[in-house]
């Protein structure tokens, strides 16, 4: 298992350093548009929204949070499924699923495998959006934590996600719909509801790890550990439903025999 | 034991409210060290049935055995399987040869000490050493499928599918995988081949199964199939055309000439048509033999 764990992390690195540039366009695109976003929100805004004020900064510190969690998210569930329909082109998804490790197992350590790599992409976003905004985060070592369970909920989207790519061929146009869900559930301000609203936001993918993240980078508070608990079970949830829904899909499409003719 | 056992496989695909049975009743058996070509027209169940002996499709009845073990219940199975699918090259084409070899190596479950010590071999032993820091992509297609052959046997499994393995591949190219075959089958691996070059399936398989609309319609022996579908007559070619004198012996025991070829209708009268000849150069003397691809369209056509 560690044998093939290191042969993943070999494999995404060969791959991401010899065409370095596809990598450094997309951070460079990406960082453009939070530009444009941020600038046009400050336009519309007015003064009486300024971001320069306290609560401004905060609202800004929010906003680079929510920008930045949701690329990530985007980064992951937008690999899973083009690596799926790429390999399934090139006939290399055969030969992973006549290796006598579980396709769920490979494409696990293959999503750990290529963490890194987005982790470190990722990095070099926030700071160039830091450095053009402005913005002031605060990086306690504790965020892993939530960082850690957004990732588990977002992987178990994804292995939803690699179902469907088995089944359907495509599904460019359900990830195209997903990037504005995504961004509700990211944004969605957990830690200021209450009643049903906070126990429907608790329930829902990655939004309880995301408003962990904001109290934690852009209000610098300490880390609830309660919420971290539920988190934690929100992350688990989600990423055994994605293993359970790919499993299922596996099966249907071998029963189909879809694997393969793309 | 065979290292392959496929017993009565059917399948069938659902589309809308039409079915259509794909895989009737399929059995096939291969063991350590042979060649069998399974031939048949488009559509008529050649990759269904590789893929459920693969166990990338499941069958609805009928079971498989890899080396005694069912590769849709125990994926330990896979390890005895290696595969080069549907004329795609199966590689990673931003990856090198040998970066390909050895994640793959690994995938099958070797270390990557070992994976790369093979993958040295098999670059070695295909000729391509001097590629083995450029990417895939920039390989020939010849070149690739050499690859793919190897990453496919990178962990010795006992039996190799092989699907269309010469397709679009030039003359020497096509002779390479052809030799490397061989040996492979030599070293004691089953193969599995599918093409539509019959030439290269006479060339190459021990026996032959032939499918038709998702049934074995034949399955014997290569040269005893092709004798089976050959005449009894021989055709003699001499160096220059007999004279009239000779040529009346000739149609004395039955033979008959055009030109400087004589036509011989079977086994007995050939000696005594050999004797009138004597003494005239012969140029070849040729059995009427039947190649697979007569064999192929007869049974596929009169079926």
């Amino acid at each position: 298992m560690l044998a093939l764990f290191l042969a993943e992390v070999r494999r995404s690195w060969i791959q991401f350093i010899r065409y370095p540039s596809e990598a450094i366009i997309g951070v460079f695109i990406s960082t453009i548009t939070f530009y444009f976003l941020f600038t046009g929100a400050s336009y519309v805004a007015g003064p009486s929204g300024s971001l320069a004020t306290a609560d401004g900064a905060e609202r800004l510190d929010v906003l680079v949070i929510g920008y930045v969690l949701w690329l990530l998210m985007l980064f992951v569930l937008s690999e899973a499924t083009n690596s799926l329909e790429g390999e399934a082109k090139t006939g290399t998804l055969e030969q992973i699923f006549l290796s006598p490790h579980s396709a769920v197992t490979v494409f696990l350590l293959r999503a750990l495998a290529g963490m890194a790599i987005r982790l470190l992409l990722i990095a070099v976003n926030l700071g160039l959006i830091l450095l053009i905004t402005g913005s002031n985060l605060a990086f306690p070592p504790l965020l892993v934590l939530p960082l850690v369970t957004m990732l588990m909920a977002a992987y178990g989207f994804a292995f939803v996600l690699a179902g469907l790519v088995l089944l359907f061929k495509q599904v460019r146009q359900v990830l195209g719909g997903l990037q504005f869900g995504l961004l509700l559930l990211i944004g969605a301000p957990v830690e200021n509801f209450s009643g049903v609203a906070k126990v429907m936001a608790l329930m829902a993918p990655m939004t309880p790890s995301a408003g962990l993240l904001r109290d934690l980078m852009a209000r610098s508070e300490g880390l609830d550990w309660g919420m971290l608990a539920i988190a934690l079970a929100n992350g688990v949830v989600y990423l055994a439903l994605g293993f359970f829904c790919f499993s299922r899909a596996e099966r249907m499409a071998k029963q189909r025999g879809l694997l393969s003719g793309y | 034991m065979p290292i392959l056992e496929a017993q009565n496989l059917h399948k069938s695909y659902r589309q809308g409210k039409t079915t259509t049975d794909a895989v009737r009743g399929v059995s096939l058996t291969l063991n350590s060290g042979e060649i069998l070509a399974f031939l048949g027209p488009n559509g008529a169940g050649k990759t269904t049935s590789i893929k459920m002996i693969a166990g990338l499709v499941r069958p609805d009845d009928g079971w498989v055995k890899l080396d005694g073990l069912d590769p849709h219940k125990k994926s330990r199975a896979l390890k005895s399987i290696g595969a080069v699918l549907e004329g795609n090259r199966n590689l990673y084409w931003r990856l090198t040869p040998l970066e390909n070899l050895e994640y793959f190596g690994v995938l099958r479950g070797l270390s990557r000490k070992v994976a790369r010590q093979r993958g040295e071999e098999w670059l070695q032993r295909l000729g391509l050493v001097d590629k083995r820091k450029v990417t895939v992509q920039t390989l020939s297609r010849g070149m690739q499928q050499k690859v793919a052959i190897a990453v496919a046997l990178i962990h010795r499994p006992k039996l190799l599918l092989l699907d269309e393995p010469t397709l679009g591949l030039d003359v020497e190219a096509t002779q390479t995988v052809k030799t490397v075959v061989r040996e492979i089958a030599a070293s004691g691996c089953a193969i599995l081949l599918t093409t539509h070059q019959l030439d290269i399936a006479e060339d190459l398989s021990d026996r032959v199964a032939i499918i038709r609309q998702g049934q074995v319609i034949a399955e014997q022996p290569t040269r005893e199939l092709i004798r089976q579908f050959s005449g009894t007559s021989y055709n003699i070619e001499l160096e220059e055309t007999p004279d009239p004198e000779t040529l009346l012996r000739l149609e004395h025991v039955g033979a008959t000439a055009k030109a400087n070829h004589i036509f011989v209708r079977g086994s007995e009268q050939l000696y005594d048509v050999l004797e009138k000849l004597r003494p005239l150069a012969i140029q070849e003397i040729k059995k009427d033999t039947a190649d697979l691809t007569e064999v192929f369209l007869k049974l596929v056509q009169d079926t």
